[in-house]
């Protein structure tokens, strides 16, 4: 090992996460090297106190959290969510047809001309079926954030901030995709991904907001 | 030291307690309520608040249990609740005009009564004043490494941070620690 052991790597051995191998390096290494040796026995001894605080007692918490629970109405699933699972089936669904499709769309043709005619109505079929699918997951978003719009007023401003810096993120990434996909059918395939992590994003936003203001 | 987890067990309560089965559901609070409490109490520093917000995290997870895929993220995800429990916490402490903690460092001395010498322990007493020199966000990363081992890509995830973030404020968080604790670190090194 050349140069001192990177910190997370030693808080990992001091936790007991590494492997025997990489441990055993790092003992080794920190055995002939002074720097080391006094960074790995600091983070043991942080670590030995947080090891040694003492444990709350939780067991006059579970009657109150039990009370709680057979009180709770029927858990219903929030109207977004019924919502999103139609759009989402919906895109899934086209999704699946176009992987059906997609093999016929991108196979190399034999040099047939009948060949080259089914491959082009195949891809048409394709980008057809992209463009329903991609509508569905739009339609999903749409949902969603119209349910974030409405709680974010609520929210704490710097968890409001950072939600809109996520979605932010992932809204340019994806117009960022879309653009450069154009009419090629894979890369529209990695834009319908590209939409599925958006929507994840906008869920857990919404999650968050509702967490946020029960 | 965290503990190894028996996951294939998450995974098969958590299908229980979906189903409905309260059993199920208070295996889980047993195992996982300690960590939350110790991470809300860390948070907080109010041992009635920390009681209720651990409350308060379980009956959420209860009702939100379908939205958790992945049994190996059951303790970051229950840690997700009790941050945004804190924050409520907090919102509702603004609004009721009671003296808070504004979420920035602040020197606390404060001096452990009679009652609390007998049954804290070192490291708890070496620990909290160090602590509560951090600001909120910096303490709930660093508890969440060094006292729930939970991994940095895993911490992200929790406090909604990118990955050189986490990385960034634990190292400074532990600048910081050793500051406050660097005679008592040096003693046990």
């Amino acid at each position: 090992m050349s140069g001192h052991v990177p910190l997370e790597e030693m808080e990992a051995l001091a936790l007991g996460e590494l492997e025997p191998a990489p441990a055993k390096e790092i003992e080794a290494h920190a055995g002939s090297c002074a720097a080391c040796a006094r960074e790995l026995a600091l983070i043991r001894a942080e670590q030995g106190l947080f090891a040694r605080r003492s444990q709350p007692s939780i067991d006059a918490l579970w009657p109150g959290v039990a009370a709680r629970i057979a009180r709770e109405p029927r858990i219903h699933r929030p109207h977004w969510a019924r919502r999103i699972a139609l759009a989402a089936a919906g895109a899934a669904a086209a999704a699946a047809l176009l992987f059906a499709l997609r093999p016929a769309a991108v196979r190399a043709p034999l040099a047939q001309e009948a060949a080259a005619s089914e491959s082009k109505r195949a891809i048409a079929d394709a980008l057809a079926t992209l463009d329903r699918a991609e509508a569905d997951y739009r339609r999903a978003a749409v949902v969603l954030e119209s349910e974030y719009a409405a709680a974010r007023k609520n929210l704490d401003p710097e968890l409001a901030r950072r939600c809109d810096e996520t979605l932010a993120r992932a809204r340019s990434n994806l117009g960022d995709a879309r653009t450069l996909a154009a009419q090629d059918v894979n890369a529209r395939l990695r834009v319908l991904e590209g939409y599925a992590g958006y929507l994840r994003s906008l869920r857990s936003v919404v999650e968050q907001s509702q967490e946020a203001n029960p | 030291m965290p503990q190894a987890r028996d996951r294939t067990s998450d995974q098969e309560l958590l299908s229980r307690a979906r189903a409905g089965d309260a059993e199920a559901f208070r295996v889980i609070f047993h195992r996982e309520a300690p960590a939350v409490r110790r991470f809300l109490g860390d948070l907080l520093r109010d041992d009635s608040a920390a009681d209720e917000g651990t409350q308060e995290t379980f009956v959420r997870a209860h009702q939100r249990l379908g939205t958790l895929q992945q049994a190996e993220k059951l303790q970051s995800w229950l840690f997700g609740i009790a941050r945004m429990v804190f924050f409520e916490h907090l919102r509702r402490k603004r609004r009721d005009a009671v003296p808070q903690d504004s979420g920035d460092p602040v020197e606390i001395d404060r001096a452990p009564g009679p009652e609390e010498v007998l049954l804290a322990s070192e490291a708890d007493q070496v620990l909290d004043g160090a602590l509560a020199t951090l600001s909120q966000e910096r303490r709930a990363a660093l508890v969440l490494r060094l006292d729930h081992g939970l991994g940095y890509p895993e911490i992200a995830e929790t406090m909604g941070w990118s990955l050189q973030k986490v990385k960034n404020e634990i190292h400074r968080a532990r600048l910081q620690l050793r500051q406050r604790l660097q005679a008592y670190l040096e003693g046990a090194a």
